[in-house]
């Protein structure tokens, strides 16, 4: 069985008639951290938006667990189940508690009863440290509070593939690093696969297994590989620049 | 030192330092240059900032293109550049919208021909999708009371009163008219009878256009901005199902009940109307009213009100569906919602109004 949970092949996709990926292709890992970086306008965003089904193709495919997300609806359904979201701004209902939030997938997709959703979606927002606050509502509290519930909201159905766009987004860096622990732990504790989109160098060199780097230029990847590898040793100028501000090169 | 600016026949030169405040008096130099040829000579300025050279560049501008010749002299290195700088900007051709030219009246006519297309297509399309997951979705109860209340209990002071108060206007004038020439007698009929089927209806369905429609359209605008559609979508929610069914259901319900309220209470306004102005006795009001109204007159409203109940959530929902970027598009949505709901519950209305009115039993036209 392949141990790639994630193809993306030829894929190429923009807005309008803007293309902003031309031609992608590369894989996911079973279990690793990968994080897909690049300047502003290199389509990182737009790439999450294509992996995680809210836009279609203009032509390439994209495979969760060998099949096409888009060969029929049940296929998206199918792979939306099977993974979580964190959105940038968190994107928790706002009508909804905080431990509502977390419960809202497990009350549309299971039978559990309430007080099986609520022992579940405590324990998600125990693992993420939000358990002082599972009664607020998202504007009562702070942007790192909201995208920790959010955290504990893509993992309700136990996915096994986690997104994250600009996870540290808004955060000061104390809250951004307590972020990124609390994303790493995610994936050692229970080796869920995740894709991470970011431009925060901090995060970059703290969390990653793997980079992969767009440029606007070129509508799509221009290196991948491991994060130092590519900050120390690449031949590529626009590497080099990307990370040399970390580096000190 | 500040700037100081002489002045002779077709030769400015300038002295010190200019900055943006000193930009009247160097308008004021600019002008007292007659018409032609005009030498600027900076050899004596200091230091002149951006917002300076470019008022002299613009005269350089101007007169270049009255095919006069303006010779800036002395110009420091710095300046030579900002300079430079404006005559590279000035190459670079406007964007095409900015030309007003006849390509581009057609141009724009053409795109707003398309956008109307799209809404309507769009709109076509979103109904669908909402009736079909009305029928085939998860009935949300909870959600279905919160819009019920927020739609229908919440709304009922403003119906109530509004509509009462049409009844007093409208009976007060049909009644007025109608003494003039002795037939008082029936304006509880004409009011019963056009408040029934117009009226009440009519304001029922703009009065929640303009308080549920917008507060459907703000409310899943706003839902878009933060993501949570996104969210929604990608957890695997029937979109559809979860935003928009349960405000159709909410609306089916309480407007059909809001509508018989309306009639109501425009028909107690008549009654009041009739009893001030007129001297109408209320049982004498009420037995004209009832002669003239059949129960069909009533289910009338009420037939209406299902359809009204649809245009307004639809429209409302399609609208905040469709706004994309910030806060002001939800502005814009709720704008959209109000105004689209409206035109076409009237044009509804028409439309039932023509069709349906030969259903009524004893009615020839």
């Amino acid at each position: 069985m392949s141990d790639k949970i994630i193809q993306v092949d030829s894929l190429t996709g923009g807005y309008e008639d803007q293309i902003v990926l031309q031609n992608v292709t590369m894989d996911v890992i079973k279990g690793e951290v990968l994080v897909v970086v690049g300047r502003s306008g290199c389509g990182k965003s737009t790439i999450l938006r294509y992996l995680i089904g809210l836009m279609k193709p203009i032509s390439g495919r994209i495979l969760f667990d060998g099949k096409d997300i888009w060969q029929s609806h049940e296929t998206l359904t199918h792979a939306r189940r099977r993974w979580g979201v964190l959105f940038q701004s968190g994107a928790l209902l706002g009508n909804l508690t905080v431990l509502e939030n977390v419960m809202l997938p497990m009350a549309e997709f299971t039978k559990l009863t309430r007080s099986e959703m609520t022992d579940v979606a405590m324990s998600k927002l125990e693992m993420v440290g939000m358990i002082h606050a599972v009664y607020e509502k998202p504007l009562e509290i702070s942007g790192g509070m909201q995208k920790r519930a959010a955290l504990a909201r893509a993992m309700a159905l136990d996915p096994e593939v986690l997104f994250f766009d600009e996870p540290s987004a808004g955060l000061d860096p104390v809250t951004s690093a307590e972020l990124d622990r609390t994303i790493l732990s995610v994936n050692r504790s229970l080796g869920t696969t995740l894709i991470i989109v970011t431009h925060e160098l901090a995060s970059i060199f703290a969390i990653s297994d793997r980079v992969v780097m767009l440029d606007p230029d070129e509508k799509g990847i221009i290196a991948t590989g491991e994060v130092k590898t590519l900050a120390e040793k690449s031949d590529d100028k626009r590497v080099l620049d990307f990370f040399g501000r970390k580096t000190g090169d | 030192m500040d700037g100081r600016i002489d002045v002779s026949g077709r030769n400015l030169t300038l002295f010190g330092k200019f900055t943006v405040k000193d930009l009247s008096k160097v308008t004021k130099a600019l002008e007292q240059i007659p018409p032609g040829e005009a030498v600027i000579d900076f050899q004596h300025c200091t230091t002149m900032d951006s917002g300076i050279a470019a008022r002299f560049w613009s005269f350089y501008e101007n007169r270049k293109m009255k095919g006069k010749r303006v010779s800036l002299r002395n110009t420091s290195p710095d300046l030579t550049a900002i300079f430079d700088r404006f005559e590279e900007i000035d190459k670079i051709p406007p964007p095409f919208g900015s030309r007003k030219t006849l390509k581009y009246h057609f141009a724009d006519i053409g795109d707003k021909v398309a956008e109307s297309w799209y809404t309507v297509s769009g709109l076509c399309t979103f109904t669908s999708r909402a009736f079909r997951s009305l029928f085939t979705g998860k009935f949300r109860g909870s959600m279905t009371a919160y819009y019920m209340e927020q739609s229908g209990v919440m709304a009922v002071p403003i119906v109530v009163t509004l509509n009462w108060l049409m009844g007093v206007v409208l009976g007060y004038q049909a009644g007025y008219q109608m003494s003039q020439f002795g037939a008082e007698l029936f304006m509880p009929a004409l009011l019963a009878y056009s408040i029934c089927w117009e009226i009440g209806p009519m304001m029922t369905a703009v009065l929640v256009a303009g308080r549920s429609g917008s507060a459907f359209a703000a409310e899943i605008g706003t839902m878009k901005v933060r993501q949570e559609i996104d969210a929604l979508e990608v957890m695997g929610f029937n979109l559809y199902g979860y935003v928009v069914t349960p405000k159709m259901i909410a609306l089916f319900v309480v407007m059909p009940l809001l509508v018989t309220l309306a009639n109501f209470a425009g028909m107690a306004g008549g009654l009041a109307a009739g009893g001030v102005f007129l001297g109408m006795p209320p049982e004498v009001y009420i037995a004209e009213a009832r002669k003239a109204l059949i129960p069909f007159d009533l289910y009338w409203g009420i037939i209406k009100s299902v359809f009204y109940s649809a245009i307004i959530a639809i429209t409302g929902s399609y609208m905040g569906m469709r706004v994309r970027g910030g806060p002001a598009a939800v502005g814009k949505a709720t704008t959209s919602a109000v105004v689209v709901s409206i035109f076409l519950v009237i044009l509804v209305d028409a439309l039932l109004s023509l069709v349906f009115v030969h259903l009524r039993p004893g009615l020839t036209l």
